[in-house]
């Protein structure tokens, strides 16, 4: 094509777009509403995968054991059990007796699937890190931690998970096992973010279509009209011998118009919005880590290019062919 | 071949040819003719006769179901879709309701015909040609008027200057003085007249029975899809 005739057929798309300004104004507010929606699942999606991943880097459980150890803690052991040890400890009362078996307890982890590695925390460990750590906050320990009473602390594994599908599973797993006495996990917490990851995925997956289908339906409603409403030139150039791509550019590039002023108009409203929200929400939780406009910005506009483009070219492209093959008359009285 | 018998060729041939709509309107049977080039032919009958569908499959609007349609060296029926512009640049329609578009002036509406086609005329060859064309039907003087300020007659003139830009070699008439005073009328059928004398073939089609018989040319009647009469050649069929 000639470039003389691409900048006619561009002013001819503009134009026409001008004159039906309020269909035009119709579809680009549909396509608008549709892009803020999709553009706000992205962001919302964006920031649950970014808690979630907060929560996988934290994707550790501490298996505790029935110790022996922990089973002296207090100092006073009752010795009236029948057939107890020297402690009156019943032998079904406690599982790992040294660090041979805790760490066979260990490698039992370390066999299911979801387990990346198992590290050994023996009960005295547990003890000097727990005490350090409240001389650090200034607390007083000699009640609790004094040496008269032995130590509470059971053997623990530190397991670290591959990852948070199945998170749940792994925990029950652990929890079964006859050496563990209990399991510390942020199940909760992992299982709600990833949750609501997936609901968003699925969410946003049928609002895409939906607001698709939305947006086609009123592009090519606001380029039919426009095709009616230039009917006449349409027959005019189809009686003097302008190709079909000829007619249809006009409206191809008035679809595309529409849809790229959608897109810009989006990006605008969904950074106003954001803005507005996040700063809203740091105010109240300074601490909150949320996904910075900034970084989106590129990837939603070309999402919304995509989607203007796709609907603008797409539906008017279809709509003329219709109108074109089977009610554009070039003879007939119009 | 030689350069008279290309002119000998008939610019409009058809051969046993018949249309139907899905409908079941029988609109035309085994209807057979030729028109030479340079000929002025007028095409006249009642309501329903088949006019419409006749000039119709000479544009490729509609398809014939049976025979042969050649127009130009086009062989209509055995031609495909994205072909038909090709045949359409070879000839210029006026249609009975002027079809002008009411937002562009005199010079711009006839001016539309050649942007259209995308050619690599430019600006000044627009302007030159476009100038030509409303020289032709006498209305050089009318180039910067919007249509809401011309006669009807003079709208028509405007159609015709809009068909003729394109230099086609046949010109469709479609009851072009159908909305037009007497007098203009045949003031439209004179300047179609004069360009079928510069050669160009000019198919009209009238139900102005005056006009027919004041205009000495040719006269091909339909009735109920057949051709019932036809002087070609100033005898009548």
């Amino acid at each position: 094509m000639k470039a003389r005739s691409f900048r006619y057929l561009t002013g001819e798309g503009i134009k026409s777009a001008w004159a039906n300004r309020l269909m035009s104004l119709a579809s680009v507010g549909v396509l608008v509403a549709c892009m803020v929606i999709i553009g706000l699942f992205i962001l919302l999606y964006q920031n649950a995968s970014r808690a979630l991943g907060a929560v996988e880097k934290q994707n550790v459980v501490l298996a505790y054991m029935k110790d022996y150890t922990w089973a002296l803690y207090g100092g006073e052991v009752e010795k009236a059990a029948e057939g107890g040890d020297e402690n009156g400890i019943l032998p079904d009362s406690y599982v790992i007796h040294n660090e041979d078996e805790a760490l066979e307890y260990c490698k039992e982890i370390e066999k299911l699937d979801n387990v990346e590695s198992v590290e050994y925390i023996s009960p005295q460990d547990a003890l000097e890190r727990e005490t350090q750590n409240m001389k650090d906050r200034g607390m007083y320990v000699d009640s609790i931690l004094g040496e008269e009473y032995g130590n509470p602390y059971s053997g623990a594994a530190k397991v670290t998970m591959k990852g948070m599908d199945d998170f749940a599973d792994t925990v029950e797993a652990i929890k079964k096992m006859d050496a563990t006495d209990s399991v510390e996990a942020q199940s909760d917490l992992a299982d709600s973010l990833f949750f609501i990851k997936r609901g968003l995925t699925t969410g946003a997956i049928w609002i895409f279509v939906i607001l698709l289908i939305i947006s086609f339906v009123v592009v090519s409603n606001t380029i039919r009209i426009t095709m009616y409403s230039r009917k006449l030139e349409i027959s005019i150039m189809k009686a003097v011998g302008a190709t079909d791509a000829f007619v249809r550019i006009p409206f191809v590039i008035e679809g595309i118009f529409i849809g790229l002023l959608s897109a810009v108009i989006s990006e605008g409203l969904l950074y106003f919005c954001y803005r507005v929200a996040t700063e809203t929400l740091l105010k109240k939780w300074p601490k909150v880590s949320i996904v910075s406009y900034a970084d989106m910005a590129l990837i939603l506009f070309g999402i919304f290019v995509a989607i203007g483009l796709f609907a603008g070219v797409i539906c008017s492209f279809f709509m003329i062919r219709k109108y074109l093959r089977r009610e554009g008359s070039e003879f007939s009285a119009i | 071949m030689s350069p008279s018998s290309e002119s000998d060729k008939p610019i409009i041939e058809f051969k046993g040819v018949s249309k139907t709509y899905p409908s079941g309107t029988h609109a035309l049977e085994d209807v057979n003719i030729r028109i030479k080039r340079g000929e002025f032919a007028f095409v006249v009958g009642s309501s329903g006769a088949g006019k419409s569908t006749f000039m119709k499959l000479i544009m490729r609007e509609e398809k014939a179901n049976t025979g042969t349609i050649i127009v130009n060296g086009f062989d209509l029926t055995k031609m495909r879709r994205r072909k038909v512009p090709m045949l359409r640049r070879t000839m210029g329609v006026v249609f009975q309701d002027f079809r002008l578009i009411p937002k562009m002036n005199v010079f711009d509406n006839v001016a539309f015909a050649m942007h259209v086609l995308g050619t690599n005329a430019n600006g000044r060859q627009i302007r030159k040609e476009v100038s030509n064309a409303l020289a032709k039907v006498g209305l050089g003087d009318k180039a910067r008027s919007m249509p809401n300020e011309l006669s009807g007659g003079e709208q028509q003139r405007v159609g015709l200057a809009r068909a003729l830009v394109n230099s086609p070699d046949l010109i469709i008439a479609d009851e072009p003085t159908g909305n037009v005073d007497p007098n203009m009328s045949y003031e439209i059928v004179s300047l179609l007249t004069e360009i079928n004398k510069r050669g160009t073939t000019v198919l009209m089609v009238t139900h102005d029975h005056s006009l027919v018989r004041d205009f000495k040319h040719r006269v091909i009647m339909l009735d109920s899809g057949r051709i019932v009469a036809d002087n070609a050649g100033g005898d009548e069929e």
